[in-house]
């Protein structure tokens, strides 16, 4: 296929005559040379984004020899592929930088005029000075036509970039529609579910269809459950509500993890004793540090824990453990706050390594499928996440110890550490050169 | 949270019988829906009732033809056909199939967008379809002795 080059060559008519003409003009009108690059960049101050595209004296002293440059380059007589693919990357570089097509046009038209002023001062003969201006004018459109196409091409590229863009933004969009509709559906199916225990069992109730008192009272159990569990449903909801908005405000105070853990594992305990499950608390006996948390959220991020392990372990045991964790990992002592970490354990049905981070995200990257196959709102972890992280910690999944089940762990801020010397007063203020070890 | 403890419960067979009665086969994953469907059916009286979300125990037992109508919900979660999960369309359609004769379905669920009803029915081939929160033990009564009476095949010409 004709290149571009010789496509224009062939339509300006631009031949071997001309291209001779150029050459014994140039010698001819070298001496002008400066004074053309002078006047191209008179028209600077008439350019509405000059100071954004020239940025000093120095830059427009290089453009002016490089335009000189240029010049002399337009009368050696070298049209060809490499001369086109040169003006081409200037045409790129200024659309980038912002340089509209209409004023390079205007500005060519200087030089233009500017050049056959020359003419008219070193050709004295009428004749001769025509066939120079007819060869120098097919030069100067062949060398506009590249620039302007070079434009063109830059701009299209650029709209086509966008456009990609914007169709990627409008597919994330659609996706991000896609699940909340399913996730709308799926929290409207969850929502209707201990709805009909609620009225389904009143109702009969009251039609007296109950045929005992002992029945009766077994239906207002179910009945009073089911409401729990709605309770639990309408408030994950809330919460990750309030999460996204950014409206979650936390009560964050000293709070004594001993005291948490025994309030907080005497909920799970008879659900746990209910599948036959084994709960050790293995971190009874050892000092615990004092935790720089919300302690009602906190509770909520263990319980969650301690529930999924129910859950989701048909037999074996839970077992919670609590540890330092190691400063040396995260940065210099004394500058961010160590952690303590609970692990939570089981020997449940365990998740996928490559499920364990999406476990963690809220109902936008929540799979529809996958997410009904399991009651709930499935907002528990992505709420824990959340929580934990506006607390200062950090929470994550893992296999269990033996490969077998999970073992879910969260991370809080400890005001103090304890040591098995240092008692839980001194170490409050430790400075940099007592250093305490850590207790495990 | 009650949670659990709803759950410890799922997956236990209950199978209610009675001399001159017709059986239902209720295939609900939550074990109080499955019950209320039970106490209601049981209370009408003529019914009996078996409440499973075992794969093969439900198709063996429609295989036979001991089951007069099938009560299944859409979402089962823990129901599984070939080493897969199954949900309520798919069992619906594969009861039709293995049913020795007219097999009454009715679907229940709590699944309550626009459009999931006509979708529902027309990938299940169920034949009737409940939306959830059942609650009115009287109409869901009605609306299966509705559908057994219907299946009843007319009475031959002699």
């Amino acid at each position: 296929m004709e290149t571009f080059v010789a496509e224009m060559k062939r339509y300006l008519g631009l031949n071997e005559q001309d291209v001779d003409l150029l050459r014994q003009l140039g010698p001819r009108l070298e001496k002008y040379f400066p004074e053309m690059s002078e006047r191209f960049y008179s028209q600077i101050p008439h350019h509405p984004h000059a100071f954004r595209v020239f940025t000093g004296q120095a830059q427009i002293e290089r453009l002016k020899k490089s335009l000189q440059v240029w010049a002399y380059g337009l009368f050696q007589g070298r049209y060809d592929d490499a001369y086109a693919a040169e003006r081409f990357q200037i045409g790129y570089r200024h659309v980038r930088i912002g340089l509209e097509q209409k004023y390079v046009i205007s500005a060519m038209g200087i030089v233009r005029a500017f050049l056959h002023d020359c003419l008219v001062l070193e050709v004295p003969d009428s004749d001769e000075r025509r066939r120079f201006a007819v060869a120098l004018n097919k030069i100067l459109d062949l060398d506009l036509n590249l620039m302007c196409e070079s434009y063109m091409h830059a701009t299209v590229e650029n709209l086509r970039k966008l456009n990609d863009q914007l169709e990627r933004a409008n597919r994330e969009m659609a996706q991000v529609s896609r699940t909340k509709d399913q996730f709308l559906s799926h929290i409207s199916h969850e929502l209707r579910t201990p709805l009909n225990s609620i009225l389904g069992f009143t109702k009969m109730i009251l039609d007296g269809l109950s045929e005992s008192r002992e029945e009766e009272h077994e239906l207002l159990q179910d009945v009073f459950r089911s409401a729990q569990h709605l309770l639990g449903l309408v408030s994950d909801i809330l919460d990750i509500r309030r999460i996204e908005e950014g409206r979650m405000s936390l009560r964050i105070e000293n709070v004594n993890l001993r005291k948490l853990l025994d309030s907080t594992l005497p909920l799970v305990a008879i659900q746990a004793a209910e599948k036959g499950l084994r709960l050790q608390d293995q971190t009874v006996g050892t000092p615990l540090p004092v935790a720089w948390a919300d302690e009602m959220r906190l509770r909520q991020v263990l319980l969650n824990l301690l529930n999924n392990a129910v859950k989701f372990t048909p037999r074996g045991s839970i077992t919670l453990r609590a540890q330092m964790e190691d400063a040396a990992m995260d940065a210099p002592q004394d500058r961010l706050p160590r952690l303590v970490r609970i692990e939570v354990e089981d020997t449940g049905i365990g998740i996928p390594p490559q499920k364990r981070t999406a476990a963690f995200e809220e109902f936008v990257q929540m799979d529809h499928a996958e997410a009904s196959r399991f009651r709930g709102a499935g907002l528990g972890l992505a709420i824990s996440r959340r929580l934990i992280e506006l607390m200062g910690g950090k929470i994550g999944l893992e296999a269990g110890c033996h490969g077998q089940g999970t073992l879910a762990w969260l991370a809080v801020p400890v005001v103090e550490t304890v040591t098995p010397k240092e008692p839980l007063a001194a170490s409050r203020h430790r400075g940099p050169g007592r250093r305490s070890d850590t207790n495990r | 949270m009650p949670q659990a403890a709803i759950e410890a419960r799922a997956g236990d067979r209950i199978q209610t019988a009675s001399a001159m009665s017709q059986t239902i086969l209720i295939v609900e994953d939550h074990p109080l829906v499955a019950k209320f469907y039970r106490m209601a059916l049981e209370r009408a009286g003529g019914y009996s009732c078996l409440v499973t979300e075992n794969a093969d125990e439900i198709v063996a037992a429609v295989e036979q033809g001991h089951v007069a109508l099938a009560l299944l919900d859409v979402s089962l979660r823990g129901t599984y056909w070939e080493g897969r999960p199954i949900d309520g369309i798919e069992l619906a359609r594969l009861l039709k199939k293995r049913a020795p004769g007219p097999l009454p379905i009715l679907l229940a669920t709590a699944h309550a967008m626009a459009g999931d009803r006509e979708r529902f029915l027309a990938a299940s081939g169920a034949d009737a379809y409940l939306q959830k929160p059942i609650y009115d033990a009287q109409q869901l009564v009605e609306t299966i002795q509705h559908l057994l009476a219907a299946s009843q095949p007319p009475p031959s010409q002699s």
